[in-house]
């Protein structure tokens, strides 16, 4: 399934829309659009994965190249999505580190 | 028995994908295909799925890319005894992912931003499947996925 993502940056909040498959080949897409909407300095990344239908470990990667490219005191949501992906969040951990919503703002 | 293994040797199915990144989207089509046809689930199939882009993102990104080399991954697959196999073949360096150093509890309860970032794909292999293991035989390194087939 092809890879779309649309990112823009309003008030300090980073929203970035995923759909279709993240794999290592797209994870390269994605971590281009952190680099951009990281130069802006938000403190709040919104990640919309309610059409996203599978992440493999390299977006997992990418996930925790944003904290540490854009510092601790940024808080990732991730919006909508599937049970699938809750499970490999939840499997390794990453549940902790970021806030799973079902939309943005609550 | 003896020829009875060799029936079953013979019907494992065989498709071939160049080990390129632009091949992982295929290839977990197909092993999706494989595993309705076999009758997984829905989530035994995306934890397969997600097993065998793991494996096969180390062996064309490593194996083959990084080595400055060209070739394919042959993915073998068979249905029998309520367990469906799916077998990847490749004739990169040996490397053996099972020896690779798994994150711990204590790695997985790390903020995010101190997470050491190896280990993760290996991790869910192991845990996406109900056997993984790895063999090197006839210089070839062979990535063994099975699934057990649960009646539904």
């Amino acid at each position: 399934m092809d890879f779309t993502i649309n990112s823009e940056v309003v008030d300090k909040v980073a929203k970035i829309t995923l759909s279709g498959e993240l794999d290592s080949l797209s994870a390269r897409v994605f971590q281009k659009e952190i680099e951009k909407v990281a130069l802006q300095s938000p403190t709040e990344l919104v990640l919309d994965m309610e059409h996203l239908a599978f992440m493999s470990s390299a977006g997992l990667r990418v996930l925790i190249f944003s904290k540490q490219k854009m510092g601790v005191g940024l808080t990732i949501y991730v919006v909508k999505p599937q049970e699938a992906i809750v499970d490999t969040l939840e499997k390794t951990g990453l549940q902790h580190s970021v806030n799973i919503v079902d939309q943005y703002p609550a | 028995m003896n020829s009875r293994s060799y029936f079953v040797f013979m019907q494992m199915e065989l498709k071939t994908f160049p080990a390129t990144v632009d091949s992982l989207d295929p290839l977990r089509q197909y092993v999706k295909d494989v595993s309705q046809q076999a009758g997984l689930d829905k989530k035994a199939t995306y934890n397969l799925i997600l097993a065998v882009d793991e494996i096969a993102t180390n062996i064309i990104l490593y194996g083959y890319e990084k080595a400055g080399l060209e070739g394919f991954i042959d993915v073998l697959t068979e249905v029998s005894d309520n367990r469906l196999k799916v077998v990847f073949e490749d004739d990169a360096a040996p490397f053996d992912p099972t020896t690779r150093e798994l994150p711990d509890e204590e790695d997985f309860d790390l903020p995010l931003e101190e997470r050491p970032i190896g280990g993760l794909g290996i991790y869910l292999t192991i845990n996406g499947v109900s056997e993984f293991s790895y063999e090197y035989i006839n210089n070839r390194n062979r990535n063994i996925f099975e699934v057990d087939i649960k009646s539904p």
